[in-house]
C-alpha cells in the first residue's frame, strides 16, 4: 500500500495569515467584550458612567474634600461641610483601633508577639526547609502560651513559665534548623551530632545528645524569661484589631483539629459516638453565633462551680471555638466524602489500621480537596468575630463605633467604618486569593496527567 | 491491519448522489484569536452525498463542520446551506439549524429529560408538532436505532452506545436533510462502537446527506462517497475511498494513513 | 492453625489482652467510655447549676412565661402592650424576626439572581462590576455593614421636617420609612375575590394552553395572557365597584409623621444590610449553578434549532436549578440566623427582646436560651427537610 514515492504531491501547508484586524488586538477585544451589539454597547456605557460616578464621588469624599488634620469632628465639619472625610479623627483613634485600651507603653509586647509569630512561621514558605510539620505544630501548640504571658503580663504561674521557656526553645530550634539547612547540613539533628562530635559514636547516645542540647536551651530560656518583669494588663483593656486577631486566631487554630475529630465521630460506625457528634454539630450549626455567645456569657457561669468566676474573654473564646469546630466538622465531612472509596480499601488492604489510614492516606487528600472551603470558613470566622462587640468586648468594630460616640469626635461614623471595612477587606481578600493560589499549586496535582 | 481485512465481506453501499448542491463553502477562513484554524476552505456537498473527514487532532475538521450550523462563527468567506446564506441574521441561522442535525462526541443528551422527551423536545417546541404525533415519530426513530424499550428511562441510566443512538434519534426527529457527526464514536468503549456505526450505516442507506468526522476507516471505506483529509486548517486531499486509501497522492496523507493503519 | 488449636487449653485461657483486641469489644468499650464521660460532664454541670441557682436564690421552670413582662417594645407586628406576658414577648420576637428575614430573603434572592447573571455576562465590564460587588460585600463583616447603614446612613437622614418624599406618598427620614396604608372600603371584597379568580383563571389558561399545544402543536403566549388576566380582571372589578379602596397617607403633623404604615430606621438598615450582604453569596450560587451546566447542552439545543430563549427555558434553567436551589436555601437559613444581629442596632427581634431584655429582667437564663435555640433549630430543621425533599424530587437518575 501507500509508500512514499518520487511523484508524490508534497504537502506544503499554506502560511498562517494574521486574523482580520478588527477581531484581534485592542479593537478586537473591545468589539468582543464591550461592544458586541447595540444592547451590549448600551450596557458598557451605563457601566462606565456608573464606575466614573462612584470613582469621582469617592475621590471627592476621600481625597479632594478630606481633612487630614483637625482636633475635633466639629472642625472637620466646618471645613468639609459634610462633603468630605475626616481622616484626622481616624488617625487620632488609630491606636485605639489597633490595640483598644492596651496601655501605650506596653504595646510593644503585642507587636513583639506578632513579629515572633511571623518569624516563627516564615520557614513555611522557605523552599529548602523540610521539617514543616515541626514549624507548624510547635507554633500552634506552644506559641499561645508565650503570647498569653506577653499579653497578660503580671506574675506567671510555674506551668506558664515552663511553657514559655519551651516555646522559646522550640522557636530557637526552628530557626537553628533553618540555619543548619542553609549551611549544608541535612538537618539540625545531624548538625548537632557532627558539631558535638558524637556522630560516629553509638547510636544510643544520639538521643541523649539531642535531649541535652534541648535541656540546655530550655534552662537558658527559663532563666531568661524569669528575669522578665511585665506589668499586668487585664483582658478588659485588650481591644481593637489585636483582640479581633486573638479571638479569631485561637478559633481558627482550634477549628481544624476539633473539626476533624467531630467529623470522624460523625462518620464513625459506633452509634453512641456518632449520635453525640451529630447532635453537637447540628445544634451549634443551626443557631446563630450570637445566641452561642449569649449562652456562653449568661449560662456558662451557672454551669461552673460557684466559686469560679471566669473571665468574659475566656467564655467568648470557648464559644467561638465551639462554633468554629461545628462548622469545620461539616467541611471536613464533605472533604472525606469526596475521597474515593478505593482509597480506603487500598489503605486497608495494605494493612494500615484506622488511625494510620486516616493520617497517612485519607486526611492528606481530603485536606487538599477542602482548602477553598477551609479558607472560606476562616474568612467567615474572622468576620464573625466582630459579633463579640455585641456583648461588650472592645474589638476593632466596637472601637470604630465608639470613636464616633466620643465627645470630641461625636458623629464621626462613616470614616471609622470605612477604615474598618478596608482592613477586613484587605485581610479577607488576600486570604481568599491565597487559597485560590494554593488550590492551583497543591490541589492541581490530581486532575492533570 | 491492512485495508483488505477492513472491507472483507462489506460491500460499499450504493451511493445516491444527486446534482443538487446542499452545502457550499467558499474561501472560508476562521481564527481562534491569533490562531488560523481554517484556511481558505472550499467545499461543495451534493444532496445524498456521504463525506468522511479525517485528519490529525487540531487540523480543524471539527471546527469545519461546526461552522456549518454556526456553533462556530467564521470570519471570512461564504457558507451556503440549503440555499440559505449563513450570516448574522437570526432567521437564517434558525432556518439552517432546523434542517441540519448534529451528533456530538460527548452525546450532550439532556439529563433532566427522559429518552422520549429528549427526542420530542425540539419537534414540539420548534416544529409545533402535537405531542401525540411527536411521541409516535420519536418511537419510530427509537425503533430505528433499536432501543424503543429505553424510551422512559433517563440518559444517565443508559450505556454510552445507547446514549449516542438516542442522540442520533433526537437529531432525526427534526427530520433534517443534512446530518453532521462530530467524532460520534470517539468517547465509546470498543464494543459499543459497532452498534452506533450500524445505525449510521443504516442512515446512509436511506440516502441522508452526511458529513462525518471520524477515525473509523472501515466505516469510511464502506459508506463514504468522498474522503477528505485535513491538516493544519486546510483540505490536503479529497477523493473516493478507493483512490484515497489505495492511491493517496500527498505525502502527508500517506504518513497519516501509515500511522492510523500501522497496528 | 485454627483447626489445630480447637479445643486446646490455650483457647480457654484467652488472655484479657486478646479479648481487648476483639473489634466488637473495642467498639463497645469506646462507646461506653464516651457515654460515661458525657453523662459525668452533664451531671457535673447539673449539680453546679442547681448550686448556683440556690446560691443566687433563683427558681427554675417555665412558670415565668405567664408573668408580666412590663417593658415596651419599640416596633411590633403582633399587637403588644407592656402588660403582656413573657410568652407574648417570645411570639412578638419570633414574628419580628420572621418578617425582616422574609422580606430580606425575597429581595436578596432577586438581587442575587441579577448579580449572578451579570457576573456571567459576556460584557467584560458588567461581569467585572458584578465580581467586585461580590468580593467587596463578601469580604467585609455583616455586622459592620449593618452598623454602617444604621449609623452612617439612616441615622444621618434629615428629621421629619426635611424628609425625602416620593410622590407625597413615601417618606424617608431619621424616624423611619413611611408608606400609605391601604384602607379597604365597602365592596373591596369583590376585588379580593377577583384576584383569587384571576389566579385561578391564569392557572386554567396555562393548563388549557399546555393541553392545546400537546394536541395541536400550536404554542400560546401564556405568559402575556396570564399577566393580562392577573392584572386586568381585578382592576376592572375594582373600577366597576367604584374603587372602594382608600389610602391612609402618612402626613407631617407637628414634629412627626402620623398615619400610614411605617418601619423604623433599624428595620431599614437591617433589611438593606441583610439583603445586600446575602445577595453576594446568592450571586455566587447562581453563577456556579449556571456554570455547572456544560456548554455542550447549549450546543445540542442550538443544533436542534431551539432559539436561545427556549434553550434557556427548556434546557439550561431546569438543570441549573438543581445546582442553585440547595445553596440558595442554605443561604435563606443564614438570613434568618443573621437577622439576630438586629440586636446591635436595636431592632426588636427575638434575640433582642427575649434573649436580652427578658433574660436580664427575669433571670431565667437556661429556659430562655433554650427557647430561643429551639426556635432557630426548628427553622433550620424545617428548611433542611424541605431541602432534602427537593433533592429527592430532582435527583437525576443515573445508573
Amino acid at each position: 500500500m501507500a509508500e512514499t514515492t518520487q511523484d508524490d504531491v508534497v504537502f506544503r501547508p499554506k502560511p498562517s495569515l494574521p486574523p482580520p484586524p478588527n477581531t484581534v488586538g485592542v479593537v478586537g477585544w473591545l468589539r468582543k467584550n464591550l461592544f458586541g451589539g447595540p444592547f451590549d454597547s448600551l450596557l458598557t456605557i451605563v457601566g462606565v458612567s456608573l464606575i466614573a460616578y462612584v470613582a469621582y464621588s469617592l475621590y471627592q469624599y476621600g481625597i479632594a474634600n478630606a481633612v487630614w488634620e483637625a482636633d475635633t469632628y466639629r472642625e472637620c465639619l466646618d471645613v468639609t461641610k459634610g462633603n468630605g472625610a475626616c481622616w484626622a479623627g481616624v488617625s487620632t483613634w488609630m491606636n485605639g483601633y489597633m490595640y483598644g485600651r492596651y496601655p501605650d507603653v506596653e504595646q510593644w509586647r503585642v507587636n513583639l508577639a506578632g513579629v515572633v509569630l511571623a518569624v516563627w512561621l516564615a520557614p513555611f514558605w522557605f523552599p529548602k526547609i523540610k521539617a514543616k510539620i515541626l514549624v507548624g505544630m510547635s507554633a500552634v501548640l506552644t506559641f499561645p502560651f508565650l503570647a498569653a504571658h506577653l499579653f497578660l503580663g503580671g506574675e506567671a504561674g510555674l506551668f506558664l513559665q515552663v511553657m514559655v521557656a519551651v516555646a522559646m526553645t522550640l522557636f530557637a530550634t526552628v530557626w537553628l534548623n533553618v540555619g543548619a539547612s542553609y549551611l549544608g547540613y541535612p538537618s539540625l539533628r545531624v548538625a548537632l551530632l557532627r558539631l558535638s562530635g558524637f556522630e560516629n559514636k553509638g547510636d544510643h547516645l544520639h538521643k541523649y545528645v539531642l535531649l541535652g542540647a534541648f535541656g540546655v536551651g530550655f534552662v537558658i530560656a527559663f532563666a531568661y524569661q524569669s528575669t522578665w518583669e511585665l506589668a499586668a494588663v487585664p483582658t478588659q483593656n485588650w481591644g481593637g484589631l489585636f483582640l479581633t486577631l486573638v479571638i479569631s486566631g485561637i478559633g481558627i487554630s482550634s477549628a481544624l483539629p476539633s473539626g476533624i475529630i467531630l467529623a470522624l465521630g460523625r462518620r464513625s460506625k459506633m452509634p453512641v459516638i456518632r449520635v453525640f457528634c451529630t447532635a453537637f454539630i447540628e445544634l451549634f450549626r443551626s443557631v446563630p453565633l450570637i445566641t452561642i455567645l449569649f449562652m456562653a456569657v449568661t449560662m456558662m457561669p451557672l454551669f461552673l462551680p460557684v466559686e469560679i468566676n471566669p473571665d468574659k474573654l475566656v467564655l467568648v473564646i470557648v464559644a467561638v471555638c465551639i462554633f468554629a469546630a461545628a462548622y469545620m466538622a461539616e467541611i471536613v465531612r464533605g472533604g472525606l466524602q469526596a475521597i474515593n472509596k478505593g482509597q480506603y480499601e487500598a489503605a486497608q488492604a495494605m494493612g494500615l489500621n484506622y488511625w494510620k489510614m486516616m493520617t497517612l492516606i485519607i486526611m492528606p487528600q481530603a485536606l487538599k480537596v477542602m482548602i477553598p472551603n477551609i479558607v472560606g470558613n476562616f474568612i467567615g470566622l474572622l468576620k464573625d468575630t466582630t459579633l463579640v462587640s455585641i456583648i461588650g468586648l472592645y474589638d476593632i468594630l466596637l472601637m470604630a463605633k465608639a470613636s464616633g460616640q466620643d465627645g470630641k469626635w461625636l458623629g464621626m461614623h462613616t470614616e471609622p467604618f470605612l477604615f474598618t471595612a478596608a482592613v477586613f477587606f484587605v485581610v479577607c481578600f488576600c486570604m481568599s486569593k491565597y487559597s485560590q493560589h494554593l488550590e492551583r499549586t497543591i490541589g492541581g496535582g490530581y486532575g492533570r496527567r | 491491519m491492512s485495508l483488505e481485512t477492513l472491507d472483507s465481506g462489506q460491500e460499499h453501499i450504493a451511493s445516491a448522489i444527486s446534482d443538487e448542491v446542499v452545502i457550499e463553502l467558499s474561501k472560508v477562513n476562521k481564527w481562534y484569536g491569533e490562531f488560523h484554524v481554517l484556511k481558505d476552505i472550499d467545499l461543495t456537498v451534493y444532496k445524498g452525498e456521504r463525506i468522511v473527514i479525517c485528519g490529525p487532532s487540531g487540523s480543524g475538521k471539527s471546527t469545519l463542520i461546526r461552522c456549518i450550523n454556526r456553533l462556530e462563527e467564521h470570519q471570512q468567506g461564504d457558507i451556503l446551506v440549503n440555499g440559505v446564506t449563513m450570516d448574522t441574521n437570526l432567521k437564517n441561522i434558525d432556518a439552517i439549524r432546523r434542517d441540519v442535525g448534529m451528533v456530538f462526541q460527548s452525546f450532550n443528551l439532556f439529563p433532566h429529560l427522559t429518552v422520549l422527551e429528549n427526542c420530542t423536545l425540539a419537534p414540539i417546541w420548534v416544529r409545533n408538532t402535537p405531542k401525540a404525533e411527536a411521541d409516535r415519530l420519536a418511537m419510530q426513530l427509537l425503533e430505528r436505532v433499536k432501543i424503543p424499550e429505553q424510551a422512559a428511562k433517563y440518559p444517565g441510566q443508559l450505556s454510552g452506545g445507547q446514549q449516542q443512538r438516542v442522540a442520533i434519534a433526537r437529531s432525526l426527529a427534526m427530520n433534517p436533510n443534512i446530518m453532521l457527526f462530530d467524532e460520534p464514536t470517539s468517547a465509546l468503549d470498543p464494543e459499543m462502537i459497532s452498534e452506533v456505526l450500524d445505525v449510521m450505516v443504516g442512515l446512509a442507506e436511506s440516502g441522508m446527506t452526511m458529513l462525518v468526522v471520524t477515525h473509523e476507516m472501515g466505516f469510511a471505506k464502506r459508506v463514504a462517497d468522498r474522503v477528505i483529509f485535513m491538516d493544519q486548517g486546510e483540505i490536503v486531499e479529497q477523493n473516493t475511498p478507493g483512490e484515497f486509501f489505495n492511491n493517496p497522492k500527498s505525502d502527508r496523507t500517506k504518513l497519516f494513513l501509515s500511522q492510523i493503519l500501522a497496528h | 492453625m485454627a483447626v489445630l488449636e480447637k479445643g486446646s487449653p490455650r483457647r480457654q485461657s484467652r488472655s484479657i489482652i486478646e479479648w481487648l483486641n476483639d473489634e466488637r469489644v473495642r467498639s463497645v468499650l469506646y462507646q461506653a467510655i464516651v457515654a460515661i464521660a458525657v453523662i459525668a460532664v452533664a451531671r457535673y454541670l447539673f449539680v453546679n447549676t442547681s448550686e448556683n441557682l440556690q446560691a443566687r436564690g433563683m427558681s427554675s421552670g417555665f412558670d415565668f412565661l405567664s408573668g408580666t413582662a412590663g417593658f415596651s417594645i419599640a416596633w411590633t407586628v403582633l399587637p403588644y402592650e407592656a402588660g403582656d406576658s413573657y410568652f407574648r414577648v417570645y411570639l412578638v420576637g419570633i414574628v419580628n424576626t420572621l418578617i425582616v428575614s422574609l422580606v430580606a430573603i425575597v429581595f436578596a434572592t432577586l438581587l442575587g439572581f441579577i448579580m449572578g447573571i451579570m457576573r456571567l455576562s459576556k460584557n467584560w465590564l458588567i461581569s467585572k462590576i458584578a465580581a467586585w460587588y461580590v468580593e467587596i460585600l463578601r469580604n467585609t463583616p455583616l455586622l459592620l455593614q449593618i452598623l454602617f447603614w444604621f449609623l452612617a446612613v439612616f441615622s444621618l437622614l434629615p428629621p421629619p421636617r426635611g424628609s425625602f418624599g416620593l410622590l407625597d406618598m413615601f417618606f424617608l427620614n431619621n424616624r423611619g420609612f413611611y408608606m400609605p396604608a391601604p384602607v379597604p372600603g365597602a365592596g373591596f371584597d369583590y376585588t379580593m375575590i377577583a384576584i383569587l379568580l384571576a389566579i385561578a383563571a391564569t392557572y386554567a389558561v396555562a393548563v388549557w394552553a399546555k393541553k392545546r399545544q400537546m394536541a395541536t402543536g400550536q404554542q400560546f403566549h401564556t405568559f402575556w395572557v396570564g399577566l393580562g388576566i392577573l392584572f386586568g380582571l381585578p382592576i376592572l372589578v375594582f373600577l366597576a365597584t367604584g374603587s372602594p379602596l382608600s389610602f391612609d397617607f402618612a402626613a407631617l403633623k407637628g414634629f412627626n409623621f402620623q398615619g400610614g404604615v411605617s418601619v423604623p430606621p433599624a428595620f431599614c438598615a437591617l433589611l438593606l444590610a441583610l439583603m445586600i450582604y446575602h445577595s453576594a453569596f446568592m450571586a455566587e450560587a447562581v453563577r456556579a449553578g449556571i456554570l455547572s451546566v456544560s456548554h455542550g447542552q447549549t450546543e445540542a439545543a442550538y443544533s436542534l434549532g431551539l432559539r436561545p430563549g427556549m434553550t434557556l427555558r427548556l434546557v439550561i434553567i431546569p438543570q441549573a436549578m438543581r445546582a442553585v436551589v440547595p445553596p440558595m436555601i442554605s443561604n435563606w437559613m443564614n438570613v434568618v440566623k443573621n437577622s439576630s444581629l438586629a440586636i446591635a442596632i436595636g431592632y426588636p427581634d427575638l434575640v433582642a427582646v427575649y434573649m436580652q431584655t427578658s433574660l436580664n429582667q427575669s433571670g431565667h437564663a437556661i429556659e430562655i436560651v433554650a427557647m430561643v435555640m429551639l426556635f432557630y433549630m426548628s427553622v433550620s430543621l424545617t428548611i433542611s427537610m424541605a431541602l432534602n425533599y427537593y433533592n429527592k424530587l430532582v435527583q437525576l437518575k443515573e445508573r
